[in-house]
């Protein structure tokens, strides 16, 4: 197999390029091997297409929006119109996008390769909960776009309760959506559960299991919330039963309470899968092992606990109780130090590397550097003082990008970087990822760092029109939003060329020790072709570059049968049985 | 002194400024809890964001090279780096809950204005029967604001004072602040010219263009920070803090009420612009949110109960006061009630001017 390497006393593990028919893209053909597949990596990238498509058009929206805010006229939108473009751009960019990017794409695709499984454990729960996105996507965006919707993805009452827009069609949209998130999320956790192969204990996971697995808990004990919540918020709409409106005896701030409770956790939905693939990119790339591997995996379900417990925090000038208020700014403070620990961690792992600055590596530094900021700036939303300057403002806006956009879609980027040469068996050109990684983190930043100081001098969010002295802002921020396009462009290209005119993927084009590169690019139908040897995931001793082939190989230490050999005597204690 | 070093730092009207004017007693507070949070994020940012570059580029290594190190774990380093953090986000949080407890304080023996937000505008009561759009303030005395909405949550946002509070409707929310920066006055002529200018075009008083209201005053922004709807953007007043109480009584009464020698219609026009009405109706003929008001008065309309109703005045005057009563065909029912909020002479200064309008009127 590989003729390059020749280490004496050891033999060399390598599988090879899959042949013609063995791999999952070629083993079946047609449509309707794909539409009634039970292959969670057949699903996984008929998710990632439905996520891009989604992306596509929510990021047109938000081009939209940026172009419109040129002119603090106006003129491209009217109000009306504006207030139904940032709805449709935050409602699509969440529930379409950012909450199943990574765990229903990637994930799908890659927990139970990585886990060393053939497939996650439900395959047709797995199939309904895509097609459930699928109706529920398209529901959605049917009713978001046919018959306009104007509260904002949040729906907050009394507003979405006495609109004339579409409110009770979108949420059943979204009602929809949870249940698919829910059914991935069970699905992950039963997987990870059970299907471990010998070997595979809790902590020789990956931590982009660890960080699924957290997701997941998050999916399924959050979600429902959502559901009972937008459920109410139609009974309300239609039978006026009271619990939101005013008008009714009702009170909007508990709508917020019951939202956030859900929504709160959804932001760590996005989030913790991000972690994960940071972690996995950190590692390879630098090809050393994870530096405080159980205090990642610890921080990642401390998150998700305690992402639980701060929801009150977006309702700091709603007017609730004060000692209510308090209690919440300081439990919000204490998710902050499990996300401070992954920082530190990923640097000391970088540290006495063998850094590569391959696309996925250039893609996690950018993560490392915008979540710094979205982090950071978090502290001055947690902060009770300066919350109620900022509250609401386009500060707010700019630090959920940071986190959202800088940490969810960079994270997502970097591990499609990652793992596509996994996925489709072809490699790209590093310099387009590279040039595509620049354009990306540029933009960014020029589009969303201007929005700090907006927010800082007080202008608020979900303005159409605003102030002259805003303008100079506004106008950098849409030239930076600009650039982000392109470098989404590139990225897309740059992708898309190398299905068409890549060079074939090795195994293991990176070096990384984690099972799924322990397959064929494209991984074979079952995953392996025999049960994996399931070691410690970022233990790099074994792997070698392979001069002459470009790949690398794992070095296994030839295991020399020892002759069977009768004892000379018998051992001293056997004679005393007889 | 303070004050006006940070106004200095932060003129309102340039691009460059990094905050608005520093105008309330919080707002230096607030600015310094913001300038230590940033301080600190910056310097673990920046200890950060070496350590990343620094690694990436020093670490750097051909590909199939071996990492000089495999170290794969510290305890003690990795509870240094846990702990150190958690001092300064506790510092953090006990500075943050202090102010904000002072926030919610309020001093005894405070001005008091009363607020009501509505879809999209405000209404400032300062009492006895006077109500205006604009807040108006006393430097250096505590002011509390006690809120309610007619109809969707709000939040009535001062960034000068770094004071935000939502307006939730069936409830009364309250905040209070001290201004100690008073607004400047323009000079009559600069104050004439833009009323002439004003008058002449015929348009509202361009807050923007001006940077003074029509009375004369320079003035911070109040905005709405709640998302509210269609002109949620639009739904902006203005804060004056007057130097002196005598100068502040003066503005006041100069608002409560009609004197002997206007006219009903022309204070009616008035009472259009001041009380909200502009939001909503307008007076050309195109349609807003409600009716307009061109041609309304002795028309005949038809209502969403299916029945017909001559516009007159005891119609209108219903329409103001129980404004969910009789829903006008095509229109949502929105309106909030004035009830209590506009004197019988008012009601009648409305009417007159609705009259004024209104080809059919007899």
């Amino acid at each position: 197999m590989s003729a390059g390497l020749n280490i004496p006393g050891a033999t060399v593990r390598d599988p090879g390029f899959p042949t013609e028919r063995e791999n999952y893209l070629t083993n079946s053909k047609g449509v309707l091997s794909w539409m009634f597949t039970l292959d969670h990596k057949r699903i996984g990238v008929m998710y990632l297409i439905g996520v891009t498509l989604s992306f596509a058009l929510g990021g047109l929206l938000a081009f939209a929006l940026r172009w419109h805010l040129l002119d603090p006229d106006g003129t491209l939108f009217t109000n009306n119109i504006y207030n139904q473009v940032f709805t449709l751009h935050g409602a699509i960019m969440v529930f379409l996008f950012i909450i199943p990017s990574i765990p229903a794409a990637l994930g799908n695709f890659l927990v139970p390769i990585m886990l060393g499984a053939k497939d996650v454990a439900f395959p047709r729960l797995n199939l309904s909960s895509f097609y459930l996105w699928i109706f529920g996507a398209i529901f959605f965006v049917m009713a978001l776009c046919a018959s306009g919707l104007d509260t904002g993805w949040t729906f907050y009452t009394p507003y979405s309760t006495t609109t004339d827009t579409s409110v009770i069609m979108a949420t059943l949209g979204a009602f929809i959506l949870g249940f698919s998130s829910i059914f991935t999320g069970l699905n992950f956790i039963v997987t990870i559960n059970t299907m471990r192969p010998p070997g595979m204990t809790w902590f020789r996971m990956p931590l982009f299991l660890w960080a699924t697995y957290a997701t997941s808990i998050i999916q399924v004990l959050a979600t429902p919330v959502l559901g009972i919540t937008l459920l109410l918020l139609i009974a309300e709409r239609t039978m006026h039963i009271g619990i939101f409106d005013p008008e009714y005896n009702g009170d909007p701030v508990t709508y917020q309470h019951f939202f956030w409770f859900y929504s709160h956790p959804a932001v760590y939905i996005m989030i913790l899968p991000a972690f994960g693939i940071i972690s996995e990119i950190i590692s390879v790339h630098s090809h050393k092992h994870i530096f405080g591997y159980r205090f990642i995996a610890y921080s990642s379900i401390a998150i998700a606990l305690l992402g639980f417990l701060v929801w009150g925090h977006h309702m700091f000038t709603a007017g609730m109780s004060d000692m209510t208020t308090i209690i919440f700014s300081a439990l919000t403070f204490t998710v902050s130090v499990p996300s401070a620990i992954k920082v530190f961690n990923w640097l000391a792992t970088m540290y006495k590397g063998s850094i590569s600055l391959t696309t996925p590596m250039c893609y996690a530094i950018s993560f490392i550097f915008l979540f710094t900021i979205g982090g950071l700036t978090g502290l001055h939303l947690g902060t009770l003082a300066t919350d109620q300057h900022l509250h609401d403002t386009y500060f707010v806006v700019a630090h959920f990008h940071y986190v959202m956009v800088g940490g969810t879609l960079v994270a997502f980027l970097g591990g499609l970087f990652h793992w596509w040469p996994k996925m489709f068996g072809k490699l790209y050109n590093e310099n387009g990822g590279r040039i595509s990684a620049f354009l990306v983190f540029l933009g960014f930043n020029l589009t969303f760092l201007p929005q700090f100081i907006l927010g800082s001098r007080g202008m608020p969010r979900r303005y159409a029109t605003y102030d002259p002295e805003f303008a100079t802002l506004h106008t950098a921020s849409t030239h930076g939003a600009l650039i982000l396009g392109i470098g989404l462009l590139v990225a897309l290209v740059v992708l898309l060329m190398s299905l068409v005119r890549g060079k074939r993927a090795s195994a293991n084009p990176w070096g990384g020790a984690t099972l799924e590169w322990n397959c064929t690019s494209p991984p074979p139908f079952y995953n392996f072709e025999r049960p994996p040897v399931v070691g410690d995931p970022y233990d790099f001793h074994d792997i070698e570059w392979d001069e002459q082939n470009e790949r690398y190989v794992t070095i296994e230490p030839e295991r020399k049968m020892v002759p069977e050999t009768e004892p000379a005597e018998a051992p001293a204690h056997a004679a005393d049985k007889q | 002194m303070l004050p006006a070093a940070f106004s200095l730092l932060a003129d309102y009207t340039e691009d460059y400024a990094w905050f608005p004017d520093s105008a309330s007693t919080f707002s230096s507070e607030v600015d310094w809890l913001y300038k230590v949070i940033t301080g600190i994020g910056f310097v673990f940012f920046v200890g950060v964001i070496i350590a990343l570059f620094g690694f990436a580029l020093k670490y750097r290594k051909a590909k199939g090279q071996k990492a000089e190190s495999q170290v794969s774990h510290n305890t003690p380093l990795e509870l240094a780096w846990s702990v150190i953090p958690s001092i300064f986000l506790v510092g953090m949080f006990i500075f943050g809950a202090k102010v904000y407890l002072d926030m919610r304080t309020v001093p005894d023996g405070s001005y008091e204005v009363g607020v009501q937000a509505f879809k999209w505008g405000w209404t400032m009561d300062y009492g006895r029967g006077t109500f205006h759009p604009e807040l108006h303030l006393l430097v250096n005395e505590p002011t509390k604001l006690t809120m309610r909405s007619s109809d969707v949550i709000h939040s009535l946002y001062v960034p000068a004072f770094r004071a935000k509070k939502d307006v939730v409707p069936g409830r009364y929310n309250y905040m209070w602040f001290e201004p100690t920066l008073a607004t400047e006055k323009v000079s009559d002529e600069d104050l004439a010219a833009a009323v002439k200018e004003t008058e002449e075009s015929g348009a509202e008083w361009d807050y923007d263009k001006y940077q003074f209201t029509p009375d004369g005053y320079r003035f911070y922004d109040l905005y709405c920070a709640e998302y509210c709807g269609e002109n949620h953007s639009q739904m902006q007043t203005v804060v004056v803090v007057h130097k002196t109480r005598e100068d502040l009584d003066a503005w006041i009464k100069k608002y409560s009420s009609r004197s002997d020698t206007e006219s009903l219609e022309s204070y009616g026009e008035k009472l259009y612009a001041r009380r909200g009405c502009s939001g909503c109706h307008s007076i050309d003929g195109s349609p807003r949110v409600g009716p307009t008001w061109k041609d309304a008065f002795g028309s005949m309309r038809a209502l969403t109960s299916g029945a017909t109703v001559k516009v007159d005045e005891n119609y209108l005057r219903e329409s103001i006061i129980y404004p969910k009563e009789k829903i006008a065909a095509g229109y949502q029912p929105v309106m909030p009630s004035y009830k209590g909020q506009l004197s019988d002479d008012d009601i009648d200064s409305m009417i007159a001017y609705m009259k004024s309008l209104s080809a059919n009127a007899e």
